[in-house]
């Protein structure tokens, strides 16, 4: 029943609010005046009562409220809106005044553009208006009922009967709250209309205010309009959206300007050569043709070429003199209003000097640098060029960073001094940390510093000793300097340099590097000092020596010793036993001879007789041992490795045949055809069948009778023709076996080291490793697949080498040239020689034309637009359509010339 | 069929011997073409495409041109002998030819009688206007081909008195190389011994590179060598280590130096290889002589087994086998092949273009002479022969080219005009490098074979693979107390350590040469132990 007639008084008090509602509306506006912000944030915040009045209300009716808000609870479930104490009531700052003067007088031009949005329901036909109101009461009555579905659709059947308007629009409504006004009106508490937006100030409510006032007619025009029209302005987008808005639409726009450029870019990328032969008048050819075309700009030209070409002076200049100097006179205001100027202008120069002469005078220097800073700050303004504002910056960059280390760490800074100056006690835990750091770092620093002082103190010491050391004789300067490097290292060693027990050196890593170094350091000490010792006792020797022989020095520059007289000849003859070449051997043997003559050494003389029985028993032993090997294998194949034999003791017979020959004769002469014979003879004997071999002994043996004869090596031809066809394919592809063994070498066949593994049956019996073998296979397998792969492979009478040529490398390219991707279209693209010796006269021009042709001193115009056909190809459309322009522009210019004439 | 001549281009209807002529016309593009260009069609780069679309386009204008400019501007076409009927071209005696010839070329049928200084040897210069001839005994001459006047004749027993085994021109017949009893010589023109090439030693062939400006030459101990003539300069010393020979060829395609030896091998040189680029069994006996085709694919060998072979150069095949004895060859510049043995001379001729040779010509001289040399001049329809009792020249019709280029090679070469050629060849002088088997590989890309030594970066590349597939090796798993955490790790980090050592070995091994190295140059730089002592002390204040 109370609420009832709540609801009663409120709508009565509405009824004569709208009465009231101009007046109050002043005093809101006022307010939105003084502070708008506010107010609006609370237009934004919705509903907010203030915390006194809540009280009051709640003390007011307790029912409602606590309705009120489980109705909240039940229905409002998915989001509750909170919020935050307004400042106001808070009352953490008092930035509100308390307002006296509510009165509020429009100014009279006033006009209130601000046509807030919000209002825009407002607008709406009064029927709804009313409808809203009545939807309200209902939703009273509803509350009041308590919460019964049947009666509610009930009511809602009867609204709807009434209004003729969807349930819905009613349903919404159940939610609002009840609010009783019992309380005047005011900022603070505005009325239920205002709190739910049903009673928005519409223009109208405005525009009565200011009814009869001047300006009044015009703006309800503007309203009716508007009204009229139901145009709405809608909110402006962000600034975001309408920047992106615009791009793309710029972006478009310039798409669009770009594409006509299309063809033509196309066009002019595509071309091979780009020509500039059209437009070759470069312009201006003489100084005057340039003067000509000068056009005055800027103020001051004009005003020159005004008096330049004025044409009284023109006439005074072309007739005569006299009328130039009359043209030249000057009023008296003008020469006054010069020598004012210049007055002027002298007397501020002598202030200045003056001013400067005081400065100048002034002795303090904190004056001086405060000058020169704003001096520097001042030409920092004016516009230099950018090296010298380059350099100053870096200048000043420096003296910053300067500062900055010297002011670091040392409690200097503006904020330390502060701190200290207030107290480091009573500042906070943080800032005291800070200081701390500060400090401690401080001390890290001058601590590193004071320690390699130290280390420098020892220069002093080395000073003193060099003095002392200075006045020691040069002869005994030595041993005495030694000592003294001894005794200081003694000293380096013994001494301990503490450890820092704090610090970074105190670390525990510290340390242990600390510690080996030093260790490492000591090693070098000691041994320093041994070796200081040793020297010392040395020169004490030689000191001994020298008293007692003064000649004997020296073993390595004297020559001459019968010791390595002796040893000589001994290498080198057991280097020619040991040597299987026969060419050695008789150098050996001639070693020997000239021994002989020169030294009568019987152990020499024994060596060498030893030499010779030894190379005298190696003869019949392998003319023994090759004939057992020929005895094994008669047939016409032989391994490689027996015919080298062969080849070597072929070699050892001739040699021994020489020797038996010449005996000791031994000229130049003979020698000679007998090594051309082995050249000559050399493959055909070495792999021969045993019966060749006998005949070729045969032929050594006759050969070695008619060697001065100039018949030989043709008669060897002979005997070789003679037996030509027998084995040279059989050579052949030896040869190729060899050389192909060379290029792919085969892979060493898998061994173990002798003794490896031998005294452990388990591995014997498993035999060599098994990825020994796999590899040993692999590579077997490589070589196969790499010969396979030569290009001699299946031509059995061609050796194709496979070396590459170093030389030759440098005309290859090792990589694809750019654009091109594939070998061959490369490959073919090069096929083509394009040099004049090559190509017809005609063809050679075009096939070298470099990609831009530009006649000198042509300056090449930006690009301009003309229509390109971009589906024609071919140099010849482009060259006429080059024509047709060239040809038009040419028009221009006539017309051009013809218009300015 | 019917179709075909319907959607074919009016061009392709032509008159019998227009069509005939724009076949000819074709055939000639496209040996101007040199080859086929690439399928632009498969590349995706659109820019590439478009330009090698519009190079290609030139290239097949230029070659048009130049198939016009040769059939319209080189109208003299080669003439040969035909027979009718029963009648053989090797029947017809140079008699009947010279009966039939004009007077100038019927000049060209003449024996010169030297009896005194036994077999001559003949070289021609490439325009074929002069000739040398050199006498076994010790004569050397300059012959004027054209007027057939004697520029230069050395007495040898005046001057030279001593074996000649070989004459050859340099590039051009002011200059003149003579391979003489110990030593090459070179002379010029007037006669007069510009150098000595001892280094060369007692040559037995010898042969010009052209174009690479290069002296080559086989001596008596089977060692090639390669001069430079320009600037004197070495460029290869080799041994053959294939016995002493008197059968080089140089294959004026490539540059490339063939010798012929006793053990029936042919085998390649070229001068930056120490070793021979190919090496073939010809013959199963020694090889007496050996000529290369002008264009470089076809080598004619003849054994001592009496057998001329005719060889692809390009594949190394044998293409036909001729029965019968040479010691001497000679390719035209026709494509005939002149052999020479004894007294007799026979040219064997392909005029169907198959490289099939069959008998064309022979010619015999007087019993008793001893052919030594056969030599085509160029240019014109003449075969020279050098003998043991001096020299003759042949008529061979279709031997020449009957078109002569006046900037390769001008017979009627004005003094003015020989200068400005020599300056220009000596420009475009090739260096000794590009002479290889195959030329036109120069430009094209390396192949990516195996390399000598992989770069730094390469080695790089590999040590971190190696450290990556040895991180990845997977560890046993091994009993519960061995399977520590701690012991797996120091496990993968020996494992590791074994991936890396061998590249860590190998970058030592390199480091330390290059240490060597330097430590050598140092050396280099440092005075003489002797001299040390002179040298200034520092300074000492």
């Amino acid at each position: 029943m109370q609420s009832h007639k709540m609801i009663e008084k409120k709508r009565k008090s509405r009824d004569g609010k709208k009465h009231d509602r101009p007046q109050k509306f002043t005093r809101k506006s006022k307010f939105s005046k003084k502070r708008g912000k506010i107010e609006d944030d609370k237009r934004r915040t919705g509903p907010r009562l203030p915390q006194s009045l809540r009280i009051e209300l709640d003390r007011i009716n307790p029912n409602d409220q606590s309705g009120s808000e489980e109705d909240e609870g039940i229905n409002d479930d998915v989001y509750e809106y909170e919020e935050g104490v307004p400042e106001e009531e808070s009352k953490k700052n008092r930035r509100f005044d308390s307002v006296e003067n509510y009165e509020y007088e429009l100014p009279k031009d006033f006009k209130d553009e601000n046509v807030d949005s919000d209002d825009d329901d407002d607008f709406d036909g009064g029927e709804n208006k009313i409808a809203h109101h009545k939807g309200k009461k209902g939703d009273l009555d509803q509350l009041d009922d308590d919460v019964e579905d049947e009666d509610d659709e009930r009511h809602l059947r009867m609204l709807q009967g009434i209004t003729g308007m969807p349930s819905q629009a009613f349903q919404d409504r159940k939610k609002t709250k009840v609010v009783s006004e019992g309380y005047p009106e005011s900022e603070y508490n505005p009325t239920r209309d205002v709190l739910d937006g049903d009673g928005r100030i519409a223009i109208e409510d405005l525009l009565e205010s200011i009814q009869g006032k001047p300006g009044y007619r015009e703006l309800r025009k503007i309203t009716r309009q508007v009204e009229k029209k139901g145009k709405v302005l809608q909110a402006p987008l962000p600034k975001e959206d309408r920047d992106r808005l615009e791009r793309s639409a710029a972006y478009e726009q310039s798409k669009k300007d770009i594409t006509r450029w299309e063809p033509l870019v196309k066009r002019n990328r595509e071309a091979p050569t780009i020509m500039f032969d059209k437009d070759t008048d470069s312009g201006f050819s003489t100084i005057g043709a340039i003067a000509s075309e000068f056009e005055p700009r800027t103020e001051f030209e004009k005003k020159m070429s005004s008096l330049v070409n004025d044409d009284n002076v023109m006439a005074a200049h072309k007739e005569d003199g006299s009328r130039l100097l009359e043209l030249n006179k000057i009023s008296l205001e003008d020469y006054i209003s010069s020598r004012n100027h210049i007055a002027k202008m002298r007397s501020l120069l002598f202030r200045h000097e003056v001013k400067m002469k005081r400065v100048k005078k002034i002795k303090s220097k904190t004056y001086h640098r405060l000058l020169k800073k704003d001096r520097l700050k001042g030409s920092v303004g004016i516009s230099m060029d950018a090296e010298e504002a380059k350099e100053l910056a870096m200048k000043q960059e420096f003296k910053r960073a300067e500062e900055r280390m010297t002011l670091r760490h040392k409690n200097q800074s503006k904020w330390a001094q502060r701190i200290v100056q207030r107290g480091i006690d009573t500042q906070d835990e943080g800032t005291r940390a800070a200081m701390a750091e500060q400090l401690h770092q401080h001390a890290l620093l001058t601590r590193k510093m004071n320690s390699m002082k130290d280390s420098s103190s020892s220069d002093d010491s080395s000073d003193e000793e060099d003095s002392e050391n200075s006045d020691g004789s040069d002869e005994d300067k030595a041993p005495k300097l030694l000592a003294k490097a001894r005794e200081k290292t003694r000293r380096v060693l013994e001494e301990d340099d503490g450890v820092p027990d704090s610090g970074v050196l105190s670390l525990p890593f510290m340390k242990r590097a600390l510690k080996k170094r030093k260790e490492a350091a000591d090693e070098e000490g000691r041994l320093a000092i041994q070796e200081f010792e040793s020297s010392l006792k040395e020169l004490e020797d030689t000191d001994e020596a020298k008293i007692t022989k003064t000649g004997t020095v020296s073993g390595r520059r004297v020559f001459g010793a019968s010791k390595t007289q002796v040893i000589e000849p001994k290498n080198k003859i057991r280097s020619s036993s040991y040597s299987s070449d026969s060419e050695a051997e008789l150098e050996a043997q001639e070693d020997i001879d000239i021994g002989l003559g020169r030294t009568d050494d019987m152990q020499n003389n024994i060596n060498v007789n030893s030499v010779s029985l030894y190379v005298d028993a190696d003869i019949p032993q392998d003319s023994v041992l090759k004939n057992s090997e020929l005895a094994k294998d008669l047939g016409p194949k032989m391994t490689y490795e027996v015919s080298i034999l062969q080849s070597n003791t072929w070699k050892k017979m001739s040699s021994s045949r020489n020797e038996v020959d010449t005996n000791g004769k031994r000229s130049q002469k003979v020698v000679e055809p007998a090594t051309h014979n082995q050249d000559i003879e050399f493959e055909g004997v070495g792999e021969d069948s045993d019966a060749d071999s006998e005949g070729q002994m045969l032929d050594g043996i006759l050969s070695s009778e008619h060697k001065s004869s100039y018949k030989l090596p043709s008669q060897a031809e002979l005997i070789r023709e003679a037996f030509a066809g027998d084995d040279v394919q059989e050579e052949f592809n030896k040869d190729k076996e060899e050389i192909m063994n060379l290029e792919n070498p085969e892979p060493e066949k898998p061994a173990q080291l002798p003794g490896w593994g031998q005294w452990t049956r388990v591995q014997k019996k498993k035999g060599l490793p098994s990825w020994v073998l796999e590899e040993h296979e692999n590579a077997k397998r490589k070589r196969e697949e790499a010969l396979r792969k030569r290009k001699d492979a299946h031509l059995k009478h061609v050796i194709i080498s496979e070396k590459l040529d170093k030389k030759a490398e440098k005309l290859l390219t090792g990589t694809l040239p750019y654009p091109f991707t594939s070998k061959e279209v490369f490959e073919q693209s090069i096929r083509m020689p394009i040099g004049p010796e090559f190509n017809p006269a005609t063809a050679v021009r075009a096939l070298n034309r470099p990609e831009v042709v530009k006649k000198q001193g042509l300056i090449i115009k930006p690009i301009r637009y003309e229509d390109v056909d971009s589906h024609e190809r071919g140099g010849e459309e482009r060259r006429k359509s080059g024509q047709k322009q060239k040809i038009k522009r040419s028009k221009g210019r006539v017309k051009a010339v013809v218009a300015k004439s | 069929m019917g179709a075909k001549q319907e959607n074919g281009d009016p061009e392709d209807i032509l008159p019998p011997l227009e069509q005939e002529l724009s076949h000819e016309l074709d055939m000639k593009v496209k040996k101007y073409l040199r080859g086929e260009g690439a399928d632009l069609e498969v590349l995706k780069d659109k820019k590439l495409k478009g330009q090698l679309y519009t190079r290609e386009n030139l290239y097949g204008t230029s070659a048009k041109t130049a198939a016009k400019t040769e059939k319209w501007l080189l109208p003299s076409a080669g003439g040969y002998l035909e027979a009718e009927g029963i009648e053989k071209t090797w029947r017809i005696k140079q008699d009947t030819i010279g009966r039939e010839v004009d007077i100038s070329s019927a000049k060209n049928q003449y024996d010169i009688v030297l009896p005194d200084f036994g077999p001559y040897t003949l070289d021609f210069t490439s325009s074929g206007r002069y000739m040398a001839a050199a006498g076994r005994k010790g004569h050397l001459a300059v012959v004027d081909m054209k007027n057939m006047s004697l520029i230069k004749e050395i007495q040898a027993c005046v001057l030279v008195r001593e074996t000649v085994r070989d004459v050859v021109f340099l590039h051009n017949e002011m200059f003149f190389a003579a391979a003489q009893k110990k030593y090459p010589y070179i002379y010029n023109r007037d006669g007069v011994e510009l150098h000595c090439l001892k280094e060369h030693g007692a040559v037995t062939r010898l042969q010009f590179l052209k174009n690479h400006f290069l002296l080559a030459s086989i001596n008596k101990y089977g060692q090639l060598r390669y001069q430079d003539v320009t600037m004197g300069e070495m460029i290869g010393n080799f041994r053959t280590g294939l016995g002493r020979t008197d059968v080089m060829q140089a294959n004026p395609f490539n540059g490339v130096v063939a010798l012929g030896h006793s053990g029936g091998t042919v085998s390649m040189w070229k001068p930056t290889s120490a070793v021979p680029l190919v090496k073939m069994l010809c013959h199963p006996g020694p090889i007496t002589a050996m000529a290369f085709h002008p264009d470089g694919h076809l080598m004619a060998t003849s054994g001592k087994e009496r057998k001329i072979k005719i060889w692809d150069v390009r594949k190394f095949e044998v293409l036909q086998t001729i029965r019968g004895h040479a010691k001497t060859l000679d390719f035209s510049q026709k494509g005939l092949l002149a052999a020479g043995t004894g007294s007799f001379v026979q040219i064997f001729g392909d005029f169907s273009g198959s490289r099939n040779y069959s008998r064309y010509m022979g010619h015999s001289i007087v019993k008793g002479y001893q052919i030594r040399k056969v030599a085509f001049r160029p240019y014109e329809d003449v075969l020279g022969i050098g003998h043991s009792m001096g020299w003759s020249s042949i008529l061979i019709p279709g031997s020449g080219e009957p078109n002569f280029d006046t900037w390769l090679a001008n017979p009627f070469e004005t003094t003015k005009q020989r200068r400005e050629k020599e300056i220009h060849s000596l420009l475009d002088k090739l260096p000794p490098e590009t002479i290889m088997l195959d030329p036109s590989k120069i430009g094209t890309v390396k192949s990516a074979k195996k390399k000598e030594k992989p770069t730094k970066k390469e080695m790089e590349a590999d040590l971190e693979t190696a450290v990556e597939a040895a991180k990845g090796t997977a560890i046993k798993k091994k009993t519960k107390g061995r399977n520590k955490p701690s012991k797996i790790a120091v496990k993968k980090k020996e494992i590791v350590e074994r991936a890396k050592k061998p590249f860590l070995d190998q970058q030592m091994v390199e480091e330390e040469k290059v240490a060597k190295k330097k430590r050598k140059i140092g050396e280099e730089i440092a005075l003489p132990t002797a001299l040390q002592r002179f040298s200034r002390k520092k300074a000492t204040a």
